[in-house]
């Protein structure tokens, strides 16, 4: 804690941020899922999305995600202007996500659902298995996610044990930005307070994490910045440090803020 | 994961992943083989045969078998490949029609005294290119897959029947129909290559990096993308697999008749599906083995032959196969359900401890 203290301290502009959205915006038939919307993201620094269903987070973290792209709008990885995505793309730009589905196949077995889409090859074609099994378990043991096998299929673990592969494939990957969208829906009180070690641990090595959740207490442990969102648009920007529970829920529910109409 | 030497042996803490992975491997080795469809088939199939065998002593012969065999083969061909679409989530119902295609172009060529190498490469190049079209449309307009290769089993059909003005071609040079009609080490053949061919489909959907790719595309679609994997062109390269390989064993049913005859397709993609599913290949994606569907081809093939043997009256074979395939299916339904059912209740214990 006392780290991410000293990072606090320092000025955000000191570096270009990881992951930048400029005026955003995204309709899916008639409905505007993203209006005019702004994101800084920066490296070492975990920034939290909020909003009450439907404000818009989990088309933003899909559009970060490369999941959508932007009606009209930049997004930029790393300064860079991304103006075709797939998630494909957005990885090879070092993006990981934990997903709001989790995005994992319950036919298949732990590790390929750890390595799905990246896959340790030998002999140019063929999956190593075994490596797999065993990297799978180290990523596993490292971030203490219990499963009864790597070779257990996902669909015979428990909501927790899933989401915990989820999070684990994303930790895994190794990339400078990680975006969760509610990575402890599943989970208890404890294994909430592990997630949350998980970020700080993120942070610590210098990666830009973005997370969304609904869970307030937890935000407030974990983040550094708030970004609040309503109906699609962002309705203020906090400190979190600077700013309380109250405050907070006053914008999600649309009583308090809208900076950028003030501004 | 801390475990004090006085927890230890109280045993209701989880082994680390890492000693499972070591340990429980033989026990879930050992369940899955267990639990496999291929095991109930190939113990489906050794039954029926041993009642065969007291019932009448024709289900002895060899030439019975070789025969038997060597039709199983043309299935199993065609079989693997579907089974693959359809473990990737597809469909393809113009196997059938591709089939008499590959016959028909590589017999036409051959005909005209093309090598045999450039009469297969071309019937084989007919059988992508309908893969090509059936998996562009599935992919880009979005439309089931169901219908679109229903569609375009009628049109490859009917530019059959229009191009060879429904008339078999032959006869064929014997540098062609060798492959179809020779044998080695007494066996035909076809039997061989259909052995090649199933390992070849084997190899790829259980031990390439692809295999995986396409489970993940048929059971989960939307997550195999987000996971980076590139959805459309890999269901489309399915099809593309399918398409040949009817093809391919369209033009060596054409080397073994010794003529192209543009109906030899007709009805075979219901019986390929049929052989997909006994053999525990999954209509909704995302599940199923090479084996399966070759052990699954057997099977339609000794129900059908063994079925003349016992002098069941020929046409309720077919009912047979229906029973059969239902009774697969529902199989499977049941050995899926028990086996979430106790990895739940494992979970639940893991949950607990």
């Amino acid at each position: 804690m006392l780290a991410s203290a000293e990072i606090d301290t320092r000025a955000p502009t000191a570096q270009p941020p990881a992951l930048e959205v400029t005026s955003g915006w995204k309709s899916f038939g008639r409905v505007t899922a993203l209006r005019d919307v702004k994101l800084e993201a920066f490296p070492g620094k975990i920034l939290a999305i909020l909003g009450d269903n439907g404000a818009g987070k989990s088309t933003l973290v899909k559009v970060l995600a490369g999941v959508h792209t932007l009606d009209a709008g930049e997004l930029r990885i790393n300064g860079q202007i991304v103006d075709r995505t797939s998630p494909r793309l957005a990885r090879q730009h070092g993006v990981s996500t934990v997903f709001q589905d989790l995005a994992v196949i319950e036919t298949l077995d732990i590790a390929a659902n750890m390595f799905l889409g990246q896959q340790i090859r030998r002999a140019w074609i063929f999956a190593n298995r075994r490596r797999m099994f065993a990297d799978a378990a180290d990523s596993l043991a490292a971030l203490g996610v219990r499963v009864p096998s790597v070779r257990a299929q996902l669909g015979e673990l428990s909501g927790g044990q899933r989401q915990g592969v989820a999070i684990a494939r994303a930790v895994r990957e190794d990339n400078p930005i990680v975006l969760m969208d509610e990575p402890t829906a599943a989970l208890g009180v404890r294994e909430t307070a592990h997630v949350g070690e998980i970020i700080l641990e993120l942070k610590r090595l210098g990666k830009c994490v973005i997370l969304i959740s609904h869970d307030l207490e937890f935000v407030f442990k974990v983040s550094d910045r708030l970004l609040v969102m309503r109906l699609g648009r962002v309705q203020g920007r906090r400190d979190t440090h600077s700013t309380n529970q109250q405050e907070v829920v006053a914008m999600i529910t649309g009583l308090a803020g809208d900076d950028e109409a003030k501004a | 994961m801390i475990v004090n030497a006085s927890e230890a042996p109280t045993q209701s803490q989880l082994p680390t992943p890492a000693q499972v992975a070591a340990g429980d491997t033989h026990v879930t080795a050992f369940r899955r083989i267990a639990l496999s469809p291929s095991l109930a088939l190939a113990l489906t199939i050794g039954l029926f045969v041993l009642y065969g065998v007291t019932q009448t002593s024709s289900f002895l012969s060899g030439q019975v078998w070789i025969n038997l065999v060597r039709d199983a083969s043309f299935t199993a061909i065609v079989a693997c490949f579907v089974a693959i679409v359809m473990i990737g989530g597809g469909l393809d119902l113009s196997v059938g029609s591709v089939f008499s295609a590959g016959a028909m172009v590589s017999a036409a060529l051959a005909f005209h005294g093309q090598s045999p190498v450039v009469a297969f490469a071309c019937g084989i190049l007919v059988g992508a290119g309908v893969g090509v079209v059936n998996g562009v449309i599935v992919n880009y307009f979005s439309i089931p897959a169901i219908i679109v290769t229903l569609g375009s089993m009628f049109g490859v059909s009917s530019l059959v029947v229009h191009f060879s003005q429904a008339q078999p071609i032959g006869p064929l040079p014997t540098s062609f129909t060798n492959i179809g009609q020779h044998n080695l080490f007494g066996l035909p053949y076809i039997i061989f290559v259909a052995i090649v061919v199933a390992i070849i489909a084997y190899l790829l959907l259980h031990s390439t990096t692809l295999g995986w790719n396409i489970r993940a595309l048929g059971a989960n679609r939307e997550a195999a993308r987000s996971s980076g994997i590139r959805v459309r062109g890999l269901s489309i390269c399915l099809y593309v697999l399918s398409g040949s390989a009817a093809a391919f064993a369209g033009a060596l049913e054409s080397a073994r008749l010794g003529a192209g005859t543009p109906d030899v397709g007709t009805g075979l993609e219901l019986t390929v599906i049929a052989a997909a599913v006994i053999g525990g290949t999954s209509i909704a994606g995302g599940l199923g083995t090479i084996p399966g569907a070759v052990l699954g081809s057997l099977l339609l093939s000794v129900l059908g032959t063994g079925l003349i043997l016992l002098h069941v009256d020929s046409t309720l074979q077919e009912l047979a196969t229906g029973v059969v395939l239902i009774v697969a299916a529902g199989l499977d339904q049941l050995r899926r359900r028990q086996m979430f059912r106790t990895s739940a209740r494992r979970a639940l214990a893991a949950e607990a401890s």
